[in-house]
């Protein structure tokens, strides 16, 4: 089930002036939410703290049925009656088990073509023009789509492991059999 | 629409390759990153024309509404508007818009579209149709797909699926967001079957 989420952090539920960028995070939905991010054991997290290229995270969203991943979302855009939107950037993080770069391997002619990358030390490939960026760390696939080529390497050059203070210079490689898509979940 | 249907299906595919590079829909002409709207999870092959589509669709699903909003399609870079849209009824339902595409060597005519369940949003805010957030039995894209998977199938239709990854969530006007799981349908409409 996909969880929507997140916070309205307690600044601004008790009114303290909403400094934080986390006042803008929606308030929990389905019971997910960025304290359930932070205690989450699955598979590792990553995100892009607390803003990263001038958009507050403004949700974290959580998918456990025909799809299983974690999605920080960043910035907001405008619904409309029967039109939905899509937001500025998103980072979803997916278990390398169910999601990894050996699905673009298939001899299937329909299936996307990759455009084959290293970023901040590990494997990845671009999608849709640069807009959808896909890379392997430890036992995750971490998942970017912005509105830019651009965008989506500002945000990559912000993941950092949920909870930790700031990125490092490079991502934890990923696991033996994380790419090649011989892990079980 | 019949006359169209016929000039389709009587023209032979030209030498050319399906499109499966864009995998969403858009709002409007151009299409933009920004006013990306549904992700494209059904595709008709084989005989596939956009008219064929719609009219099985109404056969085999019993999709025959016809209201909804216009959205566009990307075939090999250009934007066009869809062809034809079906839904299971006027409030909440199934619904699915649909444009032809480029013929292809080994699929034949195609037809894409982006299949869902919208709710009908009337409370706490009317807002209007609204794709089901993810739930126990995947998105309302996941949901939309699935059921016209099971529908042709039941009729006779070979159905396979290839994983794209256009994942993007989607917010919907009742602040909910929505995501396909990534994977597309391929459905025959050989003239085997009909």
């Amino acid at each position: 089930m996909r969880l929507a989420v997140a916070l309205t952090v307690l600044g601004s539920a008790l009114g303290l002036g909403g400094a934080s960028p986390l006042d803008r995070l929606q308030p929990a939905q389905h019971g997910f939410g960025l304290q359930d991010a932070l205690a989450f054991t699955e598979f590792p997290l990553f995100d892009a703290g607390e803003r990263v290229d001038g958009l507050p995270l403004t949700a974290v969203l959580r998918r456990d049925d025909t799809a299983d991943f974690v999605s920080f979302v960043y910035g907001d855009c405008t619904a409309a009656d029967d039109a939905g939107c899509p937001p500025p950037l998103e980072i979803q993080v997916w278990p390398a088990c169910l999601r990894n770069l050996h699905l673009y391997d298939s001899a299937n002619a329909e299936a996307p073509v990759p455009e084959p990358t290293i970023v901040r030390g590990v494997p990845g490939a671009f999608f849709e023009d640069g807009l959808r960026l896909e890379l392997q760390a430890s036992r995750s696939t971490i998942v970017v789509f912005g509105n830019s080529r651009e965008r989506v390497l500002r945000a990559a050059g912000a993941l950092r492991e949920v909870g930790t203070p700031a990125p490092g210079t490079r991502l934890p490689a990923p696991v033996p059999g994380a790419v090649d898509g011989a892990l079980s979940c | 629409m019949v006359a169209a249907t016929l000039a389709m299906t009587l023209a032979a595919p030209a030498t050319a390759h399906f499109d499966s590079s864009a995998r969403y829909t858009h709002s409007d002409c151009r299409a933009t990153p920004e006013n990306r709207v549904d992700p494209i999870n059904v595709v008709f092959t084989s005989w596939g024309t956009w008219g064929r589509a719609a009219n099985q669709i109404e056969a085999h699903a019993g999709w025959t509404d016809t209201s909804g909003s216009a959205q566009t399609f990307v075939d090999h870079g250009a934007c066009y508007a869809m062809h034809a849209q079906r839904a299971s009824g006027a409030g909440t339902r199934f619904h699915i818009r649909v444009r032809g595409q480029h013929p292809d060597d080994v699929l034949g005519w195609t037809a894409t579209g982006d299949a869902h369940h919208e709710d009908l949003v009337m409370f706490p805010v009317p807002c209007g149709h609204a794709v089901d957030s993810d739930g126990a039995q995947g998105s309302g894209f996941d949901q939309g797909r699935d059921e016209l998977e099971r529908r042709f199938a039941a009729a006779g239709h070979t159905t396979s699926r290839a994983w794209w990854g256009n994942t993007h969530s989607f917010k919907q006007c009742d602040g909910d967001y929505a995501s396909s799981d990534g994977w597309t349908v391929f459905i025959e409409l050989h003239q085997v079957n009909h």
